[in-house]
């Protein structure tokens, strides 16, 4: 009788066993939540993640944008013979649901002003921004937001990530006033338009609106 | 020939779809970014750079979305822009060696700023070299670049639908 008893025990001991090992094995296998925004720190970015051909697409694409606008198709066209002035590339978030201000940017922080790899603007030629020099060159761009007017940075720390900023290798610094109400943009939006002495990049996003003036005129 | 042209038809018409609102939709073939070493950016803001920076390519990537992709859309003989949208363009930050021939530091593409490689310009290239097609057993959706480690330095690899090319870039 103790036999049997005992006999019981263990079979019970061996389910509940049994039962642990599942439910454990069951949490293993749960599919880790794809978040794009729980990856987007410093510490959770994954190096690893792009060494397979087989990347996914970005959550943020990237894209391309110059002055003269859609320079690209105009030297295929033959429509253009002078150099590009001025080339930005950027990765495009997007809102997702969420409100631009403060679900995603705050006053007061940093702003990469894309996603992913740091935003790059290249100057093809020397040109002005509120009358300061801007030599030709590769630069990266960020800057600090507020609620009526950004600060840009200029930057000198190339091939990084977004995420963070060496401040010490700002080039210069630009205050631009900023628009709020305009009609809403699902996706971070950067062109360059034509303005009377250069052109503009135009920052677009949600229904805020930024604009940095370029001189060309030396 | 025939799909070639409607492709030609399509890209003209949303050249002027572009050029009439300002602001800029979401590319159908999102552009993107390798470095080597890979992911260098993100090794540098952790402060985790083993090696110097080699290259970058920046390209288009288009999706198979159901079609025949070699063979099909992009035709054998002919010249392909490896890419989408703006000429995929590949810069070196050091002298390197593909194919028996020193290339110099700088941006390459066929022609740089340029749009993809329906004005192709043959006495713009730099090298031209062959590589090995291998095929691959599970099928990539969308065009991918990637660099990888190599014999004599780095590889740069080119995957899309069941095609893998590998370019050895020596150092």
């Amino acid at each position: 009788m103790i036999c049997y008893m005992k006999m019981i025990r263990q079979l019970l001991l061996l389910l509940a066993g049994t039962v642990f090992l599942f439910s454990c094995k069951e949490k293993e296998q749960q599919p880790a939540v794809k978040n794009s925004l729980a990856k987007d720190s410093i510490q959770n970015v994954d190096a690893d993640s792009s060494s397979t051909p087989y990347v996914i697409v970005d959550v943020s694409p990237m894209d391309m944008s110059y002055y003269p606008v859609n320079y690209p198709k105009l030297k295929m066209a033959k429509q253009i013979s002078q150099p590009p002035v001025v080339r930005l590339i950027y990765s495009r978030p997007h809102l997702q649901g969420r409100e631009l201000f403060h679900d995603v940017l705050k006053y007061g922080e940093y702003w990469r002003m894309g996603a992913n790899e740091a935003t790059e603007i290249e100057f093809f030629r020397d040109v002005t921004i509120q009358n300061k020099k801007v030599k030709a060159g590769r630069y990266i761009l960020y800057c600090i937001l507020g609620p009526a007017s950004w600060k840009i940075a200029l930057n000198s720390n190339l091939d990084s990530w977004g995420l963070q900023q060496d401040s010490t290798k700002d080039i210069q610094h630009f205050d631009i006033p900023v628009t709020h109400g305009n009609p809403s943009l699902e996706y971070l939006t950067m062109i360059f338009a034509k303005t009377n002495t250069g052109a503009e990049l135009i920052i677009a996003w949600d229904d805020v609106v930024a604009k940095l003036p370029i001189d060309f005129s030396n | 020939m025939k799909k070639l042209s409607t492709l030609v038809i399509a890209v003209s018409l949303s050249f002027a779809a572009a050029a009439q609102s300002s602001l800029p939709p979401v590319d159908q073939s999102p552009m993107d970014m390798s470095y080597y070493p890979a992911n260098y950016p993100v090794l540098k803001i952790q402060d985790k750079i083993m090696e110097p920076l080699v290259a970058r390519v920046i390209y288009s990537r288009p999706k198979k979305e159901g079609r025949t992709i070699f063979g099909g859309l992009v035709e054998y003989g002919k010249v392909w822009r490896l890419g989408a949208n703006e000429a995929t363009e590949i810069e070196f930050y050091r002298k390197v060696n593909i194919g028996g021939k020193k290339v110099s530091k700088g941006r390459y593409n066929k022609e740089t700023d340029t749009w993809g490689s329906f004005k192709y310009n043959a006495e713009k290239d730099i090298i031209r070299t062959n590589v090995l097609v291998e095929k691959l057993n599970d099928p990539v959706e969308s065009l991918a670049m990637t660099f990888e480690k190599g014999g004599g330095g780095i590889n740069l690899v080119i995957a899309w639908e069941n095609v893998k090319v590998t370019l050895p870039i020596n150092l």
